[in-house]
C-alpha cells in the first residue's frame, strides 16, 4: 500500500448487537433456551413453523428487554408491537421472522465507553425484540438444520452511526455486553454466540460534510473479529477513495453486504445492493400489542441491579482505583464479581487488582486457563493478598506460590506457604545486615544519587539485596536496614 | 332407529338413556358416510379407529356411571384444516396429502373433554380459499340438495356433511364467510363467532386476523350447545380473549319482543330477486316475533370485499410461507435451494391459492401503501358498525346475494369473490354472525338470514337465530336424496 493519509479520514460505524436473552423458556414458545444440547431436542410446532403454531410472547424476554431500556436510560414505548418479516431461507421455520420494524420496545438509549481516558456516550437508536433463527449445518452431501437455536429471544441494539474507530466499536460492544451481565439479561459468552454484531461502515475526508456509500459487514462474533473486519474494510475504503481522486465517489464504494471470515481473516461480498431482500414486513397479527404501563416501569427500575456505570463510580470513588482500572473491571462483569468476593477476604484493592489482572493474568494466559477455568476460589486470592500485605512473604515468593496455586487449584496458599520452607521471608537482622553493607559498599555512586534525592537509586539498592538472597529477605527488614546503613555513612 | 334425523342432543340424548352404545352409533354413522358420501364427496378422511377408541371409552364410562361430556356420543366432523394429533391434517392441499399433525387443535382438545366423537374430517376449498369447495385439491363437494350445485365454502364439506345428515354436527373456520356461505347454500345452521372467542390454536391459518373456528349444526340448540365447549381458555392463542364461560343453550326465548333490529336497505340494489323476495319475508316473520325493524345505513360495508381482498392475501402469503417442501409436507425435487421452493410451491398449490399468495406478496412487496390504506378502511369499518349498533341490536341480512351456483358456472375469479360480500364485513369488524336456513328459492335451494351483533353479543346473535328458527322450522328439513337410512 502506498502512502495513505489515513489521518486525514474519518471512519464512521454504526452498530447493530444481537443479544441472546437468557431466559428460561423462548421468545414465542416453551420449548427450552438452552445451549449445547444435542441437535433438535428443544423444539416444538412453533419453532419448527408447524402448520396451526401460535406464537405467544414470553414475558420474562419482554422483562429482560425492559431492564436493558431502564439501564441504558432509553424511552420505553408504551405501545409496541411486532412485526412479520418476510424471506425465504432454511433457518427461517415460518419463513418470516417476527420482529420489531416499526414501533419497537425502546428507542434513545445511550451507553457510557472510555476512549482513552475521555467520555463519551454512544446513542442507541433502538432496540427490538426478535426470534433467533435455526442454525444450518453443512456436511459433504447435505445440509441439515438443527431448530434448538430457533426461536431464542434477541434484542437487536440499534446504535447511532456515531462511532469513529474499531477500538470504540468494540468498547461500545463491550460495555454493551456488560450492562446485559449485570441486569442478568444475557450471559454474554461470545463463544456461545450469545452476542453477534453486524456493523455499517463509510468513510469520508474529515473536511467533508454528510455521509458517503456505507456497507454493511455481518457475522461478526468476537471483539477481535469485530476489530479487525472493521479495520480491514476502512483499509480498504480509503484506499479505494485515494486511489480513484477523480472518479465520483458514488460508483467506487457500493451500498453491499459483507460478512467477516475469522479463517480467512477478511470480508466475503455476500449480495450487492441490486439484489437486496425485500423484507415486505407488515403488522404480526397473531401477537397483541405490547403495553407497558408506567406502573410496570417503576416496578423494574425499583429493582434494577448496580449497572456498570455506578460500579465505575464506586471503585474510582470509594475503592480509590484508577479510571483505567475500574474500567478494566467493570467491562468484564464476572472478574468485577470475582474481585469483589477477594475483597471481602482482604480489602487491599489496588493490591487485589494487581494480582488479579497482572500476576495471575499473565500466568494463566502462557496456560490458556482462567481464575474460572481453574476454579480458583476468591478466598485463596484474598489469604494470598494478606499474606503479601501482612509482610509474612515477599512479593517474589508470592509469584512462587501462584505457580503452586494454579498447578494445584484447590489449595490454600495459607497451606502453601506453611508446608514449604523456602516459602518463609529471612527475617534474621544480623544476616541480612550482613548482605546490606556488602550492597552498601560495592554501589558508593548509588548512595551518592540516593543523596542527592534520586529515589529511583534506593530501589536499585533494595533490589540488590533481594538479588543476593533469592528474593526472601523481607522487605520491611531491607527497608529500615539500609536507611540506617546509609544514614551512618554520614 | 332412523339416527340420522335425531339432533345431536336427541343422540345423545339416547346415549344418556342407554338406549344405544356409542360404538353403534359411531357403526352408524361411519356406515353411512361410506354409503352416502361417494355421491356427496365431503369427506376426506374417516377417522374410524380414533372414533371406534373414543366409543369404547364412553361406553365404559356409562357402564360405570362416571360423568360425561356434553357432547358425548355425537359424532363430530372437522373440518380438516385443524389439527388433530396423528391424523393426517390436508387442508385440501397436494402440499399436505400426507401430513400428520404433530399436536392437537384446541378446539379438538376441548370436543374431546366433552366426549365428543369426531368421527371424520371434511372437505374444503384448499386452505380455505374459496366459496365452493371447487378449489379442493382433491374433489368437489356437492351439494346435498342439488347435486349439480356447488355447496359454498370454504367450509362446504363441513356444511355439506351436516346437511345429509352424515353427522348432526361439524366443525368449520370463517375468514369472510366459510362457515356462514356454506350453511346457507346447504340449509343448515353456520356460526361465526365474536374474534377471539374461541382459540386458534392449531386451526392452520389463512389470514390470522379474520381467522374464527365456529359451530355447524342442523338447528341452533345444537350449534349453541356446541359454542359452549368450543369456547374455552386458550393461553396458546394470544389472540384468545379468555372471557368468562357463557350459556348459550338456556336463555333461549322464542319471542324478540324490545329487539331492534336494523337493516341495510341499500345493499339490496344488485341483489337477486329471490334473495330479496326471500329476506322481505324473513323480515315479516321477525316482525311477527315482536322485532321492532329499522333501517339503517352503512355504506362503508360496500368497501368491506375490496379491503378484504388486500387483508386477506397479505397474511395468507406470510402464512403460506412455511410451506416451502423443507421440513414437511411434498418436497419437489430440485438442483438448488431455489429451485426446490420454487417447484414444492408450484407443484403443491393450487391456482387459487398460487393467485392470493402471488397477491399478497404484491401488496406487502408495495411497501405499506395498500395495506395500509387498507387496515385504515377496516378501522372505519369497525366505527361504522359501533354507530350503528348504538342505533339497533342487531343487524339482519341475507348471508348470500344468491342461491348455491352450479359447479363450474363461475370462472372468474373477482364474480366469485363477490360471492362473500355480505359475509365479510363481520370478520372485518370481528362480530358474531349466524346464519339460519331462511327457506328456498323457486329452484329448491336452499336460502339463508344472517344476524350480525356487537363484538362479545355472541348470545344475543344466537337468541335471534333461535327465536326466527323456531317459527320458520326450515332447520328440521332434510334433502329429499339424503332423507333416508
Amino acid at each position: 500500500m502506498k502512502n495513505i493519509p489515513y489521518d486525514q479520514w474519518e471512519p464512521i460505524i454504526g452498530l447493530e448487537i444481537h443479544v441472546q436473552l437468557n431466559t428460561k423458556t423462548k421468545l414465542f414458545s416453551s420449548s427450552l433456551n438452552r445451549f449445547g444440547d444435542l441437535p433438535n431436542i428443544n423444539i416444538d410446532e412453533v419453532s419448527t413453523g408447524q402448520p396451526g403454531a401460535l406464537p405467544v410472547l414470553n414475558e420474562e424476554a419482554l422483562f429482560k428487554a425492559l431492564k436493558f431500556a431502564l439501564a441504558t436510560e432509553a424511552k420505553i414505548e408504551k405501545y409496541s408491537r411486532f412485526d412479520r418479516k418476510s424471506y425465504f431461507y432454511p433457518d427461517s421455520p415460518r419463513n418470516f421472522q417476527i420482529t420489531q420494524f416499526e414501533k419497537p420496545i425502546m428507542r434513545k438509549g445511550n451507553v457510557a465507553i472510555d476512549i482513552d481516558g475521555k467520555n463519551r456516550k454512544i446513542e442507541i437508536k433502538e432496540a427490538h425484540l426478535e426470534d433467533d433463527t435455526a442454525m444450518l449445518k453443512h456436511f459433504n452431501n447435505c445440509s441439515a438444520i438443527d431448530f434448538n437455536r430457533a426461536g431464542i429471544p434477541l434484542l437487536e441494539i440499534v446504535s447511532e452511526p456515531m462511532i469513529y474507530s474499531p477500538k470504540e466499536a468494540v468498547l461500545y460492544a463491550k460495555a454493551v455486553r456488560s450492562i446485559m451481565q449485570y441486569i442478568d439479561a444475557s450471559e454474554g459468552d461470545m463463544e456461545k454466540g450469545n452476542l453477534r454484531i453486524d456493523a455499517n461502515i463509510s468513510v469520508k475526508p474529515k473536511k467533508e460534510r454528510g455521509f458517503r456509500n456505507k456497507v454493511e459487514i455481518k457475522n461478526m462474533n468476537s471483539f477481535s473479529s469485530l476489530e479487525k473486519a472493521l479495520s480491514s474494510e476502512i483499509v480498504r475504503q480509503i484506499s479505494v477513495y485515494t486511489e480513484h481522486p477523480n472518479e465520483d465517489v458514488n460508483k467506487l464504494i457500493a451500498q453491499e453486504t459483507y460478512r467477516w471470515d475469522p479463517f480467512k481473516k477478511q470480508n466475503i461480498l455476500m449480495r450487492k445492493k441490486e439484489s437486496a431482500e425485500d423484507y415486505k414486513y407488515f403488522p404480526e397479527p397473531d401477537i397483541p400489542p405490547i403495553i407497558v404501563t408506567e406502573d410496570q416501569i417503576k416496578k423494574i427500575k425499583t429493582d434494577l441491579p448496580e449497572l456498570p456505570f455506578q460500579r465505575l463510580k464506586r471503585y474510582i470513588s470509594q475503592l480509590n482505583l484508577s479510571k483505567y482500572e475500574a474500567n478494566m473491571l467493570v467491562l468484564d462483569k464476572n472478574l468485577s464479581d470475582y474481585f469483589e468476593e477477594v475483597l471481602k477476604i482482604s480489602f487491599y484493592p489496588k493490591t487485589v487488582f494487581n494480582w488479579i489482572t497482572v500476576e495471575f493474568a499473565g500466568k494463566l494466559k502462557e496456560k490458556n486457563e482462567t481464575l474460572f477455568s481453574l476454579n480458583i476460589k476468591p478466598v485463596h486470592i484474598g489469604n494470598l493478598i494478606n499474606l503479601i500485605e501482612e509482610k509474612k512473604i515477599t512479593g517474589k515468593i508470592a509469584k512462587s506460590v501462584i505457580d503452586d496455586m494454579i498447578k494445584y487449584p484447590g489449595k490454600d496458599p495459607i497451606d502453601i506457604v506453611k508446608e514449604n520452607p523456602n516459602y518463609t521471608p529471612i527475617d534474621d537482622i544480623s544476616y541480612l545486615k550482613s548482605i546490606v553493607d556488602k550492597v552498601v559498599k560495592e554501589n558508593s555512586q548509588t548512595i551518592k544519587d540516593y543523596k542527592k534525592g534520586k529515589d529511583k537509586a534506593f530501589s536499585f539498592l533494595v533490589g540488590q539485596v533481594m538479588r543476593l538472597t533469592e528474593g526472601k529477605a523481607s522487605p520491611e527488614v531491607v527497608n529500615k536496614l539500609l536507611k540506617k546503613t546509609i544514614q551512618g555513612l554520614g | 332407529m332412523e339416527l340420522y334425523k335425531l339432533s345431536a342432543i336427541g343422540l345423545r340424548n339416547i346415549f344418556f338413556k342407554k338406549n344405544i352404545s356409542a360404538k353403534e352409533i359411531v357403526k352408524y354413522f361411519i356406515n353411512r358416510i361410506e354409503k352416502k358420501d361417494e355421491k356427496l364427496k365431503s369427506i376426506i378422511s374417516l377417522l374410524k379407529n380414533r372414533a371406534e377408541k373414543k366409543a369404547d371409552i364412553l361406553d365404559k364410562k356409562i357402564s360405570k356411571n362416571e360423568p360425561l361430556g356434553k357432547l358425548a356420543g355425537i359424532p363430530i366432523i372437522v373440518k380438516d384444516n385443524i389439527n388433530i394429533k396423528n391424523e393426517i391434517t390436508t387442508c385440501g392441499s397436494k402440499f399436505l396429502k400426507n401430513y400428520r399433525s404433530l399436536f392437537d387443535a384446541s378446539v379438538i382438545k376441548f370436543l374431546d373433554e366433552e366426549d365428543a366423537i369426531i368421527i371424520a374430517k371434511s372437505n374444503l376449498d384448499e386452505f380455505a380459499m374459496g366459496s365452493s369447495n371447487e378449489h379442493s385439491a382433491f374433489f368437489k363437494t356437492c351439494n346435498p340438495w342439488n347435486l349439480k350445485c356447488v355447496p359454498g365454502g370454504s367450509s362446504g364439506g363441513s356444511a355439506a356433511a351436516v346437511a345429509a345428515r352424515l353427522s348432526p354436527i361439524s366443525i368449520g373456520s370463517d375468514t369472510g364467510g366459510s362457515i356462514r356461505q356454506p350453511a346457507a347454500f346447504c340449509g343448515i345452521v353456520g356460526f361465526k363467532p365474536t374474534y377471539g372467542r374461541v382459540s386458534r390454536y392449531g386451526l392452520v391459518a389463512f389470514a390470522s386476523s379474520l381467522d374464527q373456528i365456529g359451530p355447524m349444526a342442523t338447528n341452533v340448540m345444537d350449534m349453541a350447545l356446541t359454542m359452549e365447549v368450543l369456547e374455552n381458555r386458550c393461553f396458546k392463542d394470544s389472540t384468545n380473549l379468555r372471557l368468562p364461560f357463557e350459556n348459550y343453550t338456556s336463555n333461549l326465548l322464542e319471542s324478540l319482543e324490545g329487539l331492534k333490529i336494523g337493516v341495510p336497505w341499500d345493499i339490496f340494489k344488485n341483489v337477486d330477486q329471490n334473495i330479496y323476495n326471500n329476506f322481505k319475508n324473513s323480515i315479516e316473520v321477525l316482525k311477527s316475533l315482536k322485532a321492532e325493524i329499522i333501517s339503517v345505513e352503512l355504506n362503508i360495508l360496500k368497501y368491506s370485499t375490496n379491503v378484504y381482498y388486500i387483508l386477506s392475501p397479505a397474511e395468507a402469503a406470510t402464512n403460506l410461507a412455511r410451506f416451502d417442501g423443507i421440513k414437511y409436507g411434498v418436497r419437489s425435487k430440485g438442483k438448488t435451494l431455489d429451485d426446490i421452493y420454487d417447484l414444492s410451491r408450484d407443484e403443491g398449490f393450487g391456482e387459487e391459492v398460487k393467485r392470493r399468495i402471488m397477491l399478497g406478496t404484491f401488496i406487502l412487496s408495495s411497501g405499506f401503501k395498500y395495506y395500509q390504506k387498507a387496515q385504515k378502511v377496516r378501522t372505519l369499518i369497525i366505527r361504522d358498525f359501533e354507530e350503528t349498533f348504538k342505533k339497533c341490536d342487531l343487524i339482519a341480512l341475507p348471508t348470500t346475494p344468491s342461491s348455491a351456483f352450479k359447479i363450474d358456472s363461475i370462472k372468474d375469479p373477482v364474480t366469485m369473490y363477490l360471492q362473500d360480500s355480505f359475509t365479510i364485513p363481520a370478520n372485518m369488524a370481528g362480530l358474531p354472525a349466524i346464519s339460519v336456513p331462511s327457506g328456498f328459492d323457486e329452484q329448491r335451494k336452499p336460502l339463508g338470514i344472517q344476524f350480525m351483533g356487537p363484538q362479545l353479543h355472541d348470545a344475543l346473535v344466537i337468541k335471534a337465530g333461535y327465536a326466527f328458527e323456531r317459527e320458520v322450522k326450515y332447520s328440521f328439513m332434510i334433502p329429499p336424496i339424503f332423507d333416508e337410512e
